[in-house]
Parts: structure tokens; C-alpha cells; sequence
């Protein structure tokens, strides 16, 4: 299977909507997607963009229902990035009943934190942010 | 009544980052993993690219003749949720023993750990990020109800997510192409 994974451009944003939106259907929260292609291109693309982005690319005609490396060959080529800017650990989550996704990541040497050290995931947003912000006295 | 100033961090405030830091990780019993360096703190703070941001908060010392002593600090980045857009996430929050509210104290005046808590999400709303994310130590009571009064939500618990790391050997293994 031929396939090319290079940085993505904005014009890429449309597609990685769509896909955004196809990975959190399959996590069970399709709602809680509240973004399109315009918010990708606009913090992706910007002067100190919020993020960067690799793609996957097969021709037309190579579409197949087997397993083809490119799930490792995109998590290869993000570990080849931050092995370049010397970074010293490569985190990130994963839903708990996500087998394959856990076993995946596992059998390339990733530990689960929250297993081994207790970790959890916390956030404020949307009213409870607000709040924050607002919080009496004031100075 | 407690009175302290919050500021951006300076490259003069890497020492005390680094004991905070340090602090820190005794307080959750895993020192042993800190190997960063003050060069590495001022490189990656304040070198071309910035890496995180810190606030820091400084206290009046004892004696007048005393300077301010650094007595807190937050680290911080921008990150990005695909479905929600940019976050600000919250690397390291810490405020020394001795400097933190006492339950038994009236306070006129937010504690130091709130100041700084409330700073961060001011920052947040500022810069358009729609949540402000972290991670706790579940066996960190103090830190999970600090937390959960001021309407956290524990997302290990409530979706069910996991926190997964690849350290240095695993990164360079995956970083290294397959033989064609």
C-alpha cells in the first residue's frame, strides 16, 4: 500500500473536519463537536498557530478494507517531530474502553498513567471558566 | 490578611521555578523523575521558541530589609481540542505550605492559590480558549475538592479517559522508520 503522510495545509481543514467528526462518532460524543474547517484554518494557519497537523494521503484507487501501517506511520512521523525538537515524552488519552487504541499504544511502549500513577483528567469550561474568572472579592 | 503580588515569570525567577518545581514533586512523592535544569527552564521559557508561560507570586519577607520571596507560581500553555478549539492547559500549579490559606482564617482577600486560579481563567476567557484542562493525582484529596467546589469536572471519571506516555527510548524507537 502506497501512502504519503506529509504536514498539513489549510486546505487540508475540510477533510480533517470531517474526520475530526468521524473519530468522535466512533468515541460516543459526536455532540460535543463545536468546531468546523473555518476554526482549523483559522488557529491552525495563523502567525503562532495553536497547533500543527500531519496528513495521510492514499490514491483513489488503493482504498482497501486491510490494515495498511498508517496508523503507525503517523504516530511514527509524530514521534520523528518531537525526537527533532529533543522533547523527552510523547502523552496524550485515550478513552478507557478503546481496546484496540489502548493495546495499540501499549504495544509500542506507552504506559498508562492513570493505571500506574493515579492521573485524571480534570477541566472548567464554559460556565464554570466563567465563574473562575469572576470570582468575588475582588482585589 | 495576606497580602502578595502576581507577575508574568522573568528569566531572573528560573531558580525559584525550578525549587517550586522541585517542591512539587516531593509533595507528590516523585522527585526522583525531575531531571530539568535552570538552562533548560531559561532556554525553553525564554528562548526563541516559548514552550510554557508562568506567573509567579511573590510575598513581602519577614524583616523589612527582606526582599520579595517567590512564593508560587502556575505554568501554563496553549493547547488545541479538536472539537472544541484552544484550551489553555495547566502544567503546574503549586503555592508553598506556609503561604496557603488556613481554613480557621477569615480572608477579606482571595488566598494566593485562588488568585492565581482566578488570573488563569481571566487569561482564558481573554484569549478565547473554551476550558482551562489539567491533570490531578487521584490520591491528591486536597487538589481533587480545591478543585471540584470550583465546578471541575474529573473527565477520567466522568468519560472515562486515560492518561498514556511514551517515554524518551519509546519516542526515539517509534521516531526510527521501518526497514522498506
Amino acid at each position: 500500500m502506497n501512502f504519503k503522510i506529509r504536514a498539513a495545509t489549510k486546505e487540508d481543514c475540510k477533510e480533517i473536519s470531517r474526520m475530526i467528526l468521524e473519530l468522535a462518532v466512533f468515541e460516543k460524543m459526536p455532540d460535543q463537536v463545536k468546531i468546523s474547517h473555518e476554526e482549523l484554518e483559522r488557529d491552525g494557519f495563523c502567525q503562532n498557530p495553536f497547533f500543527e497537523c500531519l496528513v495521510a494521503e492514499v490514491p483513489e484507487e488503493n482504498k482497501s478494507k486491510e490494515g495498511n501501517g498508517i496508523g503507525k506511520g503517523l504516530l511514527s512521523k509524530v514521534a520523528e517531530v518531537g525526537k527533532k525538537k529533543q522533547c523527552v515524552r510523547l502523552q496524550l488519552s485515550v478513552l478507557d474502553w478503546n481496546t484496540p487504541a489502548r493495546d495499540f499504544y501499549a504495544a509500542k511502549g506507552a504506559l498508562d498513567l492513570t493505571d500506574s500513577e493515579g492521573w485524571h483528567f480534570i477541566r472548567f469550561d464554559n460556565q464554570n471558566l466563567d465563574h473562575l474568572a469572576n470570582e468575588a472579592p475582588k482585589d | 490578611k495576606m497580602e502578595y503580588k502576581l507577575r508574568k515569570a522573568e528569566p531572573k525567577d528560573v531558580p525559584d521555578i525550578l525549587r517550586l518545581v522541585k517542591e512539587l514533586a516531593k509533595y507528590e512523592e516523585m522527585e526522583h523523575q525531575v531531571t530539568l535544569t535552570e538552562k533548560d527552564l531559561l532556554e525553553d521559557g525564554f528562548g526563541e521558541t516559548q514552550f510554557y508561560h508562568c506567573i509567579i507570586t511573590e510575598v513581602q519577607g519577614e524583616d523589612s530589609s527582606d526582599g520579595l520571596k517567590v512564593v508560587g507560581f502556575a505554568m501554563y500553555y496553549f493547547t488545541y481540542d479538536p472539537w472544541v478549539g484552544k484550551q489553555l492547559y495547566l502544567e503546574e500549579f503549586y503555592v508553598m505550605q506556609e503561604y496557603r490559606v488556613n481554613k480557621n482564617q477569615t480572608q477579606t482577600r482571595l488566598g494566593i492559590g485562588s488568585g492565581l486560579l482566578r488570573h488563569l481563567s481571566n487569561l482564558a476567557m481573554k484569549t478565547r480558549c473554551t476550558g482551562m484542562m489539567f491533570v490531578v493525582a487521584e490520591n491528591n484529596e486536597p487538589s481533587v475538592q480545591f478543585y471540584k467546589r470550583r465546578g471541575a469536572e474529573d473527565l477520567s471519571q466522568e468519560e472515562g479517559w486515560r492518561l498514556f506516555r511514551f517515554d524518551k527510548n519509546s519516542l526515539v524507537k517509534m521516531a526510527t522508520p521501518a526497514e522498506e
